[in-house]
């Protein structure tokens, strides 16, 4: 072997070099604007994703215009007057159309706000309501295990008395019932006050959730099984 | 000292070199190769056309049998995990057989590339790469099916730690997670590996491509290296770097896989032999792989100068060792089942061997303890056709002893109550079936375009074992041409041999230059000394990416385990170090391998794209069998006239001056 043999193929002598000068600078802002891209990918998932901005503020037109602002809030309403299970089953229910008759076969029979009412009264179709507050299926919530324990219907559903269409007002995430459940004093009253809606603690409130625990046996389990079964 | 290759004592052995005379190494490439020949033997089986037609037969069926695969997959999203065969009480089947097998498989890959490169097995440098790819299309197969085996595929990334609004950490405590650790980044590592051993033959593809489509995905690929030596130098050292971080990170991967069976406290699967056992099995498994695969490519593309009779030899020797071990491992099994006195470890080996589950035992014991001891013998280690036969053999035997475990174990329990017993689906065997499609589909696709052979330390072993003549340095003065260069952005000196350049190399720096660099196709051994390269810092930037992971990974699992979501599993403390090691470990190693693999970039300038020295047509040969010395027009000592006549005095063959941007 005195002579390296001549190359079969070669690069060809005509070519340029493939990439121009320039090119290094392009791959460099490139690189700087891929950099940025992930970071904003990252935030955009951070807070597009998480369930604050997702969920909160959904707030779906009903079939019927019905305020809760003025049942509630003006005309003074009792909750469980019409999700009248809510105190000893999981679902607070809907109310059926003659819950809404009790009073409106009688009030503003005439208004042409209630004639989806009057209809759903007399063809017995119920009114397809909208559901606002909706967990996921593998999650097994209980109304009356917090209703009637001291957790007042405003710790999750915000002042429904101000709201003329109910909206959504908390994330209803896992890490939220978590946040109670690891912490629940400030969301605890007495339980002739849980429908309350501008309820104010008259004692130090210190000292009412440690009485309030103690009286209601408030021991909230954080296990996996309390909410997946 | 002359080429071994061309001795007479070393020729009349014909094409067996697995006979090593005293005192004196056999050959590892045959045939009368140089440096030009090796590039045109591998680099022109990604140029040429025409395949032969088996490759392309097996590639249609393999890409046949993938696309059943996603077919499968694609069934199993719309259907659920029930067209498995998974029932109670085998909850795992073939997703986690097929798991551990291809992981397996794997192993080989990084043993011959990090440990045998460790041990300075030089024999390596004609199988690394192919196996490295082997073992990076083995853990992707992997990896699909413990993804997809989770039921809710869509939110598989729930195993991975990250803030999220369920509040809710991993259990860094399970040894299921710590298989997501280490099986991720053993196949991230793996990659970084098997990359950064490529680019150097990716830019000679690069410097010999024609067309433009192939110049710019492999000028694209290849980084704009040019094989400088200051770049050769961090690129060894990174090199070396990662293998020593791959070897651990290889055999905790299968210990860790073991843990997914040890740790859990069912008859069979209890056991401390599990992490040696599992390993031993992966290397064995995945050297049978490697043959299975090695003989027909070393056919088509007539490969027998490289991948010679030794290679073969010593895989054999890797698989009679490895199968031994199995093999011993298997007869402590049932020694320790019948030696604990435990009643339900002695039923579960009892229900082994002569349960309903009776067939895949001996099918196990026959093809991984009997057949590999055929290897003892010297005519059937050179018998290929027999050799194949063994590794197929071998390979049917893994797979068994995976379902052995997993099953036998799993479908009768302590409880006779609650035994059952598991049959596959076809859904099962086509998954099965499919996953080969996908590794042999992407095996074949790499064989056919890319470096399959590292070209680079094929050339360098040639060198340093003296394969290749070295040829005296050029008394004349080198031809000069210079012409037509009005404002050089340097000057380039060729030459045919690289001990020639080493010597000027010296002189280069004697005379006082300081920015000016050798390129070579390989790192030629003591130039950088000559040189005067100082040594790289970049074991120290390997050495804070891993000090980094230890910490992040430690302190991650603090965090989460112990004080942001305190949760009692199985009785283990809150706070429990022993269980942290193993992702405390991978992180050490994930992190440590970018410091290499990017720091050995970022020091060496890398990416870059265009650089005066492609501007020269002789150039292009740099990373196939040439060598050049460059002196930058930016150096304080640069003269156009004075520097041209140095370097045409310094023994090479051709100064030039290089074009400015």
């Amino acid at each position: 072997m005195s002579e390296v043999p001549e190359q079969k193929k070669g690069s060809d002598p005509t070519l340029k070099p493939i990439f121009p000068p320039w090119f290094d600078r392009v791959v460099k802002l490139a690189g700087l604007v891929a950099g940025i891209g992930v970071v904003y990918l990252v935030v955009l998932a951070v807070y597009a994703g998480s369930p604050e901005t997702i969920n909160v503020g959904y707030e779906p037109a009903q079939p019927i215009e019905y305020s809760h602002r003025l049942h509630v809030g003006e005309l003074g309403m009792d909750c469980r007057y019409c999700h009248n299970t809510v105190e000893t089953a999981a679902m607070a229910a809907i109310p059926p159309t003659q819950t809404c008759m009790n009073c409106h076969s009688q009030i503003r029979k005439e208004s042409e706000l209630l004639i989806d009412l009057q209809e759903s009264y007399t063809s017995g179709k119920p009114i397809p309501w909208v559901r606002v507050h909706d967990l996921p299926d593998y999650v097994y919530f209980n109304h009356s295990a917090h209703v009637a324990r001291g957790v007042g219907c405003v710790s999750c559903h915000g002042r429904v008395d101000q709201m003329d269409v109910v909206r959504q007002v908390e994330p209803l995430s896992m890490s939220w019932c978590l946040d109670c459940h690891r912490n629940p004093d400030e969301h605890l009253r007495p339980i002739d006050q849980v429908t309350e809606m501008d309820w104010v603690p008259e004692e130090i409130p210190e000292t009412l959730h440690a009485r309030l625990r103690e009286e209601y046996d408030i021991n909230p389990s954080t296990s996996c099984s309390t909410c997946h079964r | 000292m002359s080429t071994i290759a061309m001795d007479s004592s070393s020729s009349d052995r014909g094409a067996d070199n697995t006979i090593e005379a005293p005192g004196e190494r056999a050959p590892l490439v045959l045939g009368k190769h140089d440096y030009g020949t090796v590039t045109d033997t591998i680099c022109g089986i990604a140029e040429k056309a025409e395949v032969p037609k088996a490759w392309k037969i097996a590639f249609v069926a393999s890409g046949m049998a993938m696309a059943v695969l996603f077919a499968m997959i694609g069934y199993l999203f719309l259907e659920g995990v029930g067209v498995w065969g998974v029932n109670k009480p085998a909850g795992w089947g073939f997703a986690i057989v097929n798991f551990v097998f291809w992981v397996g498989i794997g192993h080989a890959g990084t043993l011959i590339s990090a440990i045998l490169f460790l041990f300075r097995q030089k024999w390596r440098t004609s199988i690394n790469r192919f196996a490295e790819a082997m073992t990076i299309f083995a853990v992707m197969c992997a990896g699909i099916l413990p993804a997809i085996h989770v039921g809710s595929v869509w939110v598989i990334y729930w195993v991975f730690p990250y803030p999220n609004q369920m509040a809710m950490w991993p259990n860094f405590r399970s040894p299921l997670l710590w298989d997501v650790f280490a099986v991720s980044t053993y196949a991230t590592v793996s990659m970084l590996f098997w990359y950064m051993g490529m680019i150097p033959d990716l830019a000679s593809l690069r410097d010999r491509a024609k067309g433009r489509i192939q110049r710019i995905a492999y000028g694209l690929a290849s980084l704009g290296w040019r094989g400088s030596q200051r770049h050769w130098h961090r690129y060894e050292v990174a090199y070396m770097l990662l293998a020593a971080l791959a070897a651990p990170l290889v055999l905790s991967v299968h210990s860790v896989v073991s843990f997914d069976f040890a740790v859990s406290q069912l008859p069979g699967w209890h056991t401390t032999i599990f992490p040696p056992y599992f390993v031993v099995g992966a290397v064995f498994s995945g050297f049978a792989m490697v043959l299975m695969l090695l003989l027909p490519v070393r056919n088509w593309f007539g490969m027998k100068d490289f991948i010679t009779a030794k290679h073969l030899d010593n895989i054999a020797k890797v698989i009679l060792v490895t199968g031994s071990i199995v093999g011993y491992a298997y007869s402590i099994e049932l020694f320790i089942a019948w030696y604990s006195g435990n009643h339900y470890e002695v039923f579960a080996f009892v229900n082994r061997a002569l349960g309903p589950y009776a067939f895949a035992y001996w099918i196990m014991v026959s093809c991984n303890v009997l057949a590999p001891q055929l290897l003892w013998s010297k005519k059937i280690r050179s018998n290929l056709k027999a050799l194949f036969m063994i590794a197929v053999l071998v390979n049917v035997g893994m797979w068994f002893e995976r379902y052995v475990i997993v099953i036998t174990s799993l479908s009768r329990d302590f409880l006779p109550s609650s035994w059952g017993t598991y049959s596959p689906t076809w859904v099962d065997i086509l998954t099965l079936v499919g996953s080969f499609g996908l590794f042999l589909h992407l095996f074949l696709l790499f064989v056919r375009y890319m470096p399959m052979m590292a070209m680079a330390e094929v050339k360098a072993v040639m060198h340093d074992t003296g394969l290749v003549q070295p040829k005296p340095a050029n008394a004349e003065k080198a031809e000069i041409a210079t012409a037509g260069v009005e404002n050089p952005a340097g000057a380039l000196l060729e030459f045919t041999d690289p001990d020639a350049m080493r010597e000027a190399a010296g002189k280069v720096r004697d005379a006082g230059y300081e920015n000016w660099d050798a390129y070579s196709p390989f790192p030629v051994h003591g130039l950088d000394r000559k040189m005067g390269i100082k040594r790289t810092k970049l074991p120290f930037v390997v050495f804070v990416g891993g000090a980094t992971g230890l910490l992040a990974g430690t302190l991650l699992q603090y965090a989460t385990n112990a004080v942001d979501y305190p949760f009692v599993t199985s009785g283990k403390p809150l706070s429990s170090i022993p269980a942290w090691i193993p992702v405390s470990f991978e992180l050490t190693v994930l992190l440590a391998a970018f410091g290499a693999f990017l720091g050995m970039l970022a020091m060496n300038g890398l990416p870059r794209f265009w650089h005066p020295t492609f501007t020269s047509k002789r150039f292009a040969r740099v990373t196939n069998d040439r060598f050049f010395i460059g002196i930058n027009a930016d150096d304080p000592k640069f003269d156009k006239k004075q520097t041209v006549t140095f370097l045409a005095g310094l023994g090479g063959t051709h100064v030039e001056l290089l074009e400015g941007e």
